[in-house]
């Protein structure tokens, strides 16, 4: 008997000293640069042994051993190793600092499948631009910014992506546009709000080319173009600039009207910070721009408020609201006097002035635990009026309410599903399309599988429903799936297919109205356009010495059908305009992109550049054979260059943009029969200056202090002369100057 | 070996989603059946199909292929349907503009078009157009 309680005292004392050694190892984990806590972050500190931060970056855990090597991992950021050796039963506290992760082929994106992953290990190519390009740059325009990205041009407004739409003016956006995962495509013309889209408070832009409506739906049937705000962090930041610049004379003086400058000028401002569990920022941005077009003026004015709580007592919750305003006074152009010397100058007829307004309110509240689950509910309300003071047939008056529930699981160690549901709630009340009500309701999910190491697959479905007014369209069940390979350490292979459709927007479908000489007419009976593409890629890491980088290159295939499109003809009643499913088509082509870095010193140096190469078919009734006919404005080759250099305070920056000619256009530009009427001198003008174009952008900038900086861009720097789609001739040579500073 | 077997069913799956047949519509085999001969062209409801006539170069046969090209009278170019198939578009290089017609009555013996033509010299007076066929014989 006492030998038996002198071992169950043994035995007790000993695990109560084992428990009483073990060592206690906490602290917080933050990023370097903004002091910012980080949530998630996977601290290793043994085979099979791990934890993670919590919703305030700290961690903690226990161990017996006397020395452990811990690591801490996230994603988007360099790694932390460190041997540490402990004294038992203390409690040992260890703050960490990670530092972002400067190989693009780590960059952290979010677009491609809704939640956070590498950049290199997705299936479908994603072009990221930082916010420090729009900025160096003097880029004050969302169209602008994306129109001077490899592989993607804006026509009048219209986004195409490896060629995937032409112009339809200006209604019926085949590019979803997201602020946040949100979308902000107008509910009547169903095109991208530009003006409205938050450049001055932005940390990246990420564009997904290719089919991506399992994820986002109608509309993102050629790419979704995200436009991610910043967070604000521990260290409040205020940033402003200023800038003012004018409009040189054109290279064909005959075009030049003006005797006194054109002029054009920003003032923007924002400031983030935190207060307690609380992320608030604000921003502020105005704009004037004389134009260098007669009859083509803006000035614009915006803001934001964004709150975001950290729920105390709940770790995971946070909920907040986004809100956004503008207002726009302008004059959008559209045709042009003549060639002779009136391009610059609107055709008094297309001449209509517009008052806009734009409201939206976006709710939204995020419960999760890191790594394992997420429940996201976000809504977007918004409210838009156009009034045309001349033109009173054509105001407009829209109210939408976006809501979304999106579920992201982990079901194993090497899987996880995401899935959701969303509603879309139009009033359209308009001379113009007629007063409308619109109702989009769709459901989708995604797995994500990683059954082997370096594997990662994903498969999705999307249904989805929408109803106009008493009619129901079909619902339009669409796939994805896509695999990604991870061939070497830094060598990454992709493929990918992806259905996508596009539910005709309310504008093509009812508008009827007489803009100059031209007449629209409705077409109730329209129905969605579909299509798929597919993809097939490699990224390749770069490191060589002080040379970091990579390479991405691309082959792509597409189909379409019942496209969209605006046809010129003699109607039952009349001559004009009219929406019709005309399209079908095949676009493939080729994307190399490549990005290149030096830093020697107190110099550093990035090259990068992108080609894009298309052929893109158009295989509707008639145009098969030998004669191969192109898609209507579509470019064959687009190439970009970019070198930028800092050294000390100083920095530079070159852009070269070639574009190959455009390769088609409506007939209604190039029949006897119309293209006087629409255009004066359009069609000999096209025939002489359709021939492809070499612009170069310059900037220059010098750092004043470490929060002033002086900087000076000169666009189209080669002063040249071209267009976007017919008589849209772009700007010539214009030169800003900038103060931005930051505090 | 399973990642031959994952990219063969990726490709297997596009394959399948890319050969989608689709169905002729009613209206698209009645049409396309056989070729048609006009037989009254009026503008305004008098004969525009004679020598110097607006309609003078539709006269004859016309055949809707199936392919979605065709001859209409003398013009050689292409055929669609549009506003749920009531509209027929015909395109060709001959003729200025697209014309689009509403189609009144299509059976197997009977195809009946109307449309209108802007009137350049009197724009508020369009030419109303009608156009009947019959099935060639």
């Amino acid at each position: 008997m006492n030998l038996k309680i002198a071992c169950v005292t043994l035995l007790a004392f000993s695990l109560a000293g084992n428990t009483f050694a073990q060592t206690t190892v906490k602290g917080r984990v933050s990023d370097r640069d903004t002091g910012e806590p980080l949530v998630g972050v996977y601290v290793i500190y043994g085979k099979g042994l791990g934890t993670s931060t919590d919703e305030n970056g700290f961690y903690t855990f226990k161990t017996d051993s006397s020395r452990v090597s811990a690591t801490w991992q996230l994603i988007g950021y360099k790694s932390v190793t460190r041997q540490i050796n402990l004294r038992r039963g203390e409690t040992h506290n260890i703050d960490i600092q990670l530092e972002t992760e400067t190989h693009l082929i780590n960059q952290v994106v979010v677009s491609a499948d809704r939640i956070e992953h590498r950049i290199s290990e997705l299936t479908v190519t994603v072009s990221v631009i930082k916010a420090d390009f729009l900025s160096r740059n003097h880029i004050t325009d969302a169209a602008e910014l994306i129109t001077k990205t490899a592989g993607i041009e804006v026509l009048d407004g219209q986004a195409s992506i490896r060629g995937g739409s032409g112009f339809s003016y200006g209604v019926g956006s085949r590019v979803m546009a997201l602020v946040d995962g949100l979308p902000l495509l107008s509910p009547d013309a169903g095109g991208i709000r530009w003006q409205y889209l938050p450049v001055e408070n932005l940390s990246q832009v990420e564009i997904i080319k290719g089919a991506s409506s399992v994820m986002y739906g109608s509309s993102a049937l050629n790419g979704i173009i995200n436009f991610r705000t910043t967070d604000a962090s521990n260290i409040p930041v205020t940033k402003f600039f200023t800038e003012a610049g004018l409009y040189c004379t054109p290279r064909n003086r005959d075009w030049k009207w003006w005797s006194t400058p054109r002029v054009f000028s920003t003032l923007s401002f924002s400031h983030l910070r935190k207060e307690g569990n609380t992320d608030i920022g604000f921003t502020i941005n105005l704009f004037t721009d004389n134009s260098y077009r007669k009859f083509n003026d803006e000035k614009l004015g915006k803001t934001s408020l964004r709150i975001k709580h950290f729920n105390k007592k709940v770790q995971g919750l946070n909920y907040g609201i986004n809100l956004t305003a503008g207002l726009t006074d302008k004059t959008d152009f559209l045709l042009w006097g003549n060639a002779k010397d009136s391009a610059l100058i609107q055709d008094t007829s297309s001449v209509s002035f517009l008052y806009g307004r734009f409201l939206a309110a976006d709710p939204f509240i995020s419960y999760g635990k890191t790594g394992r689950f997420r429940h996201d509910f976000r809504m977007r309300m918004q409210s838009s009026e156009n009034r045309f003071p001349v033109k009173t047939k054509n105001n407009a008056r829209t109210f939408s309410v976006y809501s979304e529930y999106q579920l992201w699981y982990r079901l194993s160690d090497v899987a996880s599903l995401t899935a959701g549901l969303s509603e879309t709630w139009n009033k359209i009340n308009s001379n113009f399309f007629g007063d409308h009500n619109g109702v989009n309701l769709a459901a989708f999910t995604q797995a994500e599988m990683n059954p082997a190491e370096r594997l990662k697959l994903v498969a999705g479905v999307r249904v989805e429903q929408s109803f106009l007014d008493s009619h129901a369209d079909k619902p339009v069940p669409v796939f994805r799936a896509g695999i990604n390979w991870q061939a070497a350490d830094y060598t990454f292979l992709r493929a990918s297919f992806g259905q996508g459709y596009r539910f005709p927007s309310i504008a093509e479908k009812h508008a009827s109205t007489t803009l100059g000489s031209v007449t629209i007419f409705p077409n109730p009976t329209l129905r969605a356009e579909s299509g798929w593409s597919s993809e097939a890629g490699i990224k390749q890491g770069l490191m060589l010495g002080k040379f970091t980088g990579q390479a991405d290159l691309s082959v792509f295939y597409s189909r379409n059908k019942d496209f969209i499109e605006y046809s010129f003809g003699s109607y039952p009643d009349g001559l004009g305009f009219r929406a019709d499913n005309i399209e079908k088509s095949r676009i493939y082509g080729a994307e190399i992109e490549f990005f290149i870095n030096h830093t020697s010193g107190e110099l550093a140096n990035t090259l990068s550049s992108g080609y894009t190469f298309i052929i893109p078919v158009d295989l509707r009734s008639g145009n098969s054979g030998d004669n191969v006919i192109y898609l209507k404005y579509r470019r064959k080759h687009s190439f970009k260059l970019n070198f930028y250099t800092t050294w000390k305070r100083l920095e530079s920056e070159i852009t070269l943009f070639i574009r190959s000619k455009i390769l088609n256009i409506d007939d209604v530009f190039i029949k006897p029969m119309t293209r006087e009427a629409i255009l004066p001198g359009f069609y000999d003008y096209w025939l002489t200056h359709n021939t492809g174009y070499f612009s170069a952008d310059l900037s220059a900038g010098y750092n004043i202090n470490s929060r002033l900086k002086l900087s000076l861009a000169l666009k189209n720097a080669t002063n040249t002369e071209y267009m976007g789609r017919p008589a849209d001739i772009q700007p010539p040579r214009n030169i800003s100057l900038r103060l931005s500073g930051k505090f | 070996m399973k990642k031959t077997l994952l990219l063969i069913t990726t490709v297997a799956i596009v394959l399948l989603f890319a050969c989608k047949k689709e169905k002729e519509s009613e209206r698209f085999s009645l049409l396309t059946a056989h070729a048609w001969t006009s037989d009254s062209l009026l503008v305004n409801n008098s004969d525009a199909g004679g020598p110097g006539g607006m309609l003078e170069k539709f006269k004859g046969d016309a055949k809707f292929e199936k392919d979605g090209t065709g001859y209409f009278g003398k013009y050689k170019g292409t055929w669609r349907f549009a506003y749920n198939e009531e509209n027929l578009v015909i395109e060709s290089d001959s003729l200025q503009v697209p014309l689009t017609a509403k189609i009144v009555l299509l059976t197997g013996i009977d195809f009946k078009i109307t449309t209108t033509f802007p009137n350049l010299l009197s724009p508020q007076n369009p030419f109303n157009i009608r156009m009947t066929f019959k099935p060639k014989q």
